[in-house]
């Protein structure tokens, strides 16, 4: 969002200089949507939906200063991570992008969508009904297949479906504003006192015990951002499922675990690097920003390509460096400087923060597309999310059908097309039976540990 | 009061005449592109507007308004419905416009716009990936008429001009493919790249730096084509046709004589500059120029093409 506005501000500079200026706006905003996703449950961008799953909770419980704090720190290694990977390992990495074809993208999607059930939680019929509304709303606008138009009523601006921010902006950020308001004018004192989480320094060394969540979550990040189409929600899902999966204490996920804001959060940048490796190496965005990024790259005559790392290495190599330090400073800069004070947008009387959210939701989502056609849209997502909430209909489910289940939907029919529909096509490749093991593994791996180890309970009972 | 209101009245009838006297243009011009910023259409549009203000003259200033939306639709129907007083000017894709007067219900037609200057013309490319067996123009249809149906072929959307060039190449040579639409043509190259599809259509300034893992059979070009030199037009290998990507500015119907003169002028002295030539060239966009009327002829000449595909093979 934050680039696709302040990119022609770029097109003036020298290359290197708006390419920077492009990186670090990149690197920034995947940490600024942690912002509103911890302190207000309203994700700032789609990729920070699983930041709020902790971070919110935790600035309920006053720690929301330490949330910040995990998130800038977990988001410049993520960052890092990823620009090293880019940095040295482009080209193999762009081959890996080439293997996937419509039937393993199709696989991919399938294993997301089969990993993050785990996410659903509470009442998993809810949990289906909102994924379910999100698969219906994702099926939105023109079929690239027959072209024919679905569920566009006659709305040019439904053609090409709906916009994810729109939804997001709508189901996330009305229902807690409209909560805001209900509640009483004052804000809330006693867990205002309690914001300062101390010093960022001081708490610096003492989140070493994350270093396990962060390599895993960069190498989760990095993968998800070459493969084409996922993006950063894809990643930040799947990390933060891994994270919980693998912690000593999964009961406490979603009421504050500080380790789930860092997965979270060092996924979504470490895929912010890595999508730009197909981009920069074959012409391939990996995400919508780095197909921005790419238009930027055209701009300034620098046609993205094999060609580009062997006609303007110093550029190629300099925006990669840019990258680097962009998330180092971030720690300095988002954590030294910012963190606290964002954290006392809290501290605002009620009625004054709940205004100044509604008007900078309504400016975000005009500027989406100049239009107040997505400005109604995202009123109604909001009406809709609002009675979600009322009712306890998990949000999350409804993020991940938008984003996969028509991306599942049309690689399935794209890979029947060119297999001019044999089903056989969906498992004659290894690397869709790779996928395939994977997904059969996701489903099955925890009732075959489950079933081993009261297997060797019973044995030691036996054995006494 | 009386006095007063006559010499408002006054001022504000003197403001008119001299607003009819003033020099075209007063105020700034509004550029619509119908793409996101980034995107081909934008692009050309960014590089081509500093030249544009240049030789407009009288310190015009351009303004570039993105409005995205349903491949540009959105953008061009504003166009059609501005006032058609200089101020309000659009990019304009072919054969997308046009084909939208066909499979979807628009609001203008044909004769809703002044059409200026078409500057981009980037011609189809039949392409297979570097892996494939199949080397030649010539093999393809070999292949086809073996197996009909048997060669799937990648393009990025119906109703584009990758799937009119798709439609004409399978009429002029009467063979099957199967279409593979991936909605946009980055998805289509990768697709191409990997070998995930047996052929595809792409345009000439999509393949510049792909000649590693992507073969270029034919270019449906009257000549073969700078950015790709080495290949034969589809008219050599036998086969009649001549399809591409086409771009240009528009503005709505009922333009003053005096002030479209002026515009195209500016367009023809900028096509002219060889520093706007080389800047198409660095952001890989086949530039030909087709000014006025012979844009006019050329958006009919599309539009008749698109009829003809839409009557005998609607692609919705």
């Amino acid at each position: 969002m934050a680039i696709s506005v302040l990119i022609p501000f770029t097109f003036a500079f020298e290359p290197l200089v708006a390419l920077g200026l492009m990186a670090g706006i990149y690197n920034g905003a995947m940490y600024g949507g942690a912002i509103p996703a911890v302190l207000l449950r309203i994700p700032g961008t789609p990729a920070a939906v699983a930041t709020s799953f902790d971070g919110y909770p935790m600035a309920q419980q006053g720690r929301g200063g330490y949330a910040l704090q995990v998130a800038v720190v977990s988001s410049s290694i993520g960052g890092i991570a990823s620009a090293l990977a880019l940095m040295l390992l482009a080209p193999p990495l762009a081959r890996l992008t080439l293997l996937f074809g419509p039937s393993e993208i199709f696989w991919i999607a399938v294993f997301a969508m089969t990993s993050v059930v785990f996410l659903l939680g509470g009442n998993p019929i809810k949990g289906l009904i909102s994924a379910a509304f999100g698969i219906v709303v994702s099926l939105c606008g023109s079929d690239i297949i027959t072209g024919y138009d679905r569920f566009t009523f006659g709305h040019l601006e439904l053609l090409d479906g709906i916009n994810i921010v729109v939804l997001l902006v709508g189901l996330y950020a009305l229902p807690p504003v409209i909560d805001l308001l209900q509640k009483s004018s004052s804000p809330d004192a006693s867990k205002a006192s309690e914001l300062n989480a101390g010093s960022f320094w001081a708490n610096l060394p003492g989140m070493r015990r994350f270093a396990k969540t962060w390599a895993r979550s960069s190498v989760i990040g990095i993968l998800v951002g070459i493969l084409p189409g996922a993006g950063g929600s894809m990643a930040a899902f799947l990390s933060y499922n891994e994270a919980r999966r693998d912690s000593t204490n999964p009961k406490d996920w979603g009421k504050g675990e500080p380790e789930g804001v860092a997965a979270a959060e060092t996924a979504n940048n470490a895929d912010t690097a890595s999508a730009l490796i197909p981009a920069l190496t074959l012409g391939i965005p990996g995400t919508a920003v780095a197909a921005i990024m790419l238009g930027g790259l055209l701009v300034h005559g620098l046609q993205p390509g094999p060609m580009l790392f062997r006609e303007n290495p110093d550029i190629v190599f300099g925006f990669m460096w840019q990258f680097l330090f962009g998330a180092m400073l971030l720690i300095f800069l988002g954590g030294s400087l910012a963190t606290n004070n964002f954290a006392r947008v809290l501290l605002l009387p009620r009625p004054l923060l709940g205004s100044i959210i509604i008007a900078l939701m309504l400016i975000g989502v005009y500027s989406i597309h100049g239009r107040m056609f997505d400005v109604y849209l995202m009123l109604g997502f909001g009406l809709v999310g609002f009675a979600m909430d009322k009712l306890d209909y998990p949000l999350p489910p409804v993020v991940l059908g938008v984003i996969l289940g028509a991306f599942a939907e049309q690689n399935l029919r794209l890979a029947l097309r060119i297999g001019r529909g044999d089903w056989s096509i969906l498992w004659t490749n290894t690397a869709s039976v790779v996928l395939i093991l994977l997904t059969g593994a996701v489903v099955v791996g925890p009732l075959v540990m489950r079933t081993i180890r009261k297997w060797r309970r019973t044995k030691n009972i036996q054995g006494e | 009061m009386n006095i007063f209101r006559t010499a408002m009245f006054a001022s504000a009838a003197a403001l008119v005449a001299s607003a009819a006297l003033a020099e075209y243009p007063e105020r700034d011009i509004e550029l619509l592109v119908g793409f996101s910023a980034g995107g081909g259409t934008d692009v050309m549009a960014r590089t081509l507007e500093p030249f544009l203000e240049k030789y407009i003259g009288d310190g015009a200033n351009v303004v570039i308004k993105n409005i995205p939306g349903a491949s540009g639709q959105i953008a061009v129907t504003q166009v059609a419905e501005a006032e058609p007083d200089g101020y309000t000017i659009g990019t304009y894709n072919l054969p997308g416009v046009m084909a939208r007067t066909l499979d979807r219900e628009a609001d203008y037609t044909a004769d809703s716009f002044t059409y200026l200057a078409n500057v981009v013309n980037d011609p189809n490319v039949i392409v297979t990936p570097q892996s494939s067996s199949i080397t030649s123009m010539a093999q393809l249809i070999e292949e086809a008429e073996a197996d009909p149906g048997a060669i799937t072929m990648g393009i990025s959307g119906l109703g584009g001009d990758d799937h009119f060039m798709f439609i004409a190449l399978e009429d002029a040579t009467a063979t099957d493919f199967t279409l593979v639409p991936f909605g946009s043509s980055a998805p289509t190259r990768t697709a191409i790249m990997g070998g995930h599809v047996a052929a595809g259509i792409l345009n000439v300034s999509e393949i510049a730096g792909f000649e590693e893992s992507i073969r270029v059979l034919a270019i449906a070009s009257e000549e073969s084509s700078e950015y790709a030199p080495d290949v034969p037009t589809l008219k050599s290998e036998g086969i009649d046709v001549v399809n591409g990507s086409l771009r240009g500015f528009v503005a709505p119907e009922g333009l003053s004589e005096e002030v479209e003169q002026k515009l195209m002028d500016a367009f023809r002295q900028t096509f002219d500059d060889p520093e706007f030539q080389q800047a198409m060239r660095d952001t890989s966009n086949p530039t030909r120029l087709s000014l006025g009327e012979d844009f006019r002829m050329l958006n009919n000449a599309q539009l008749e093409f698109a009829k003809r595909v839409w009557e005998t093979s609607p692609w919705k």
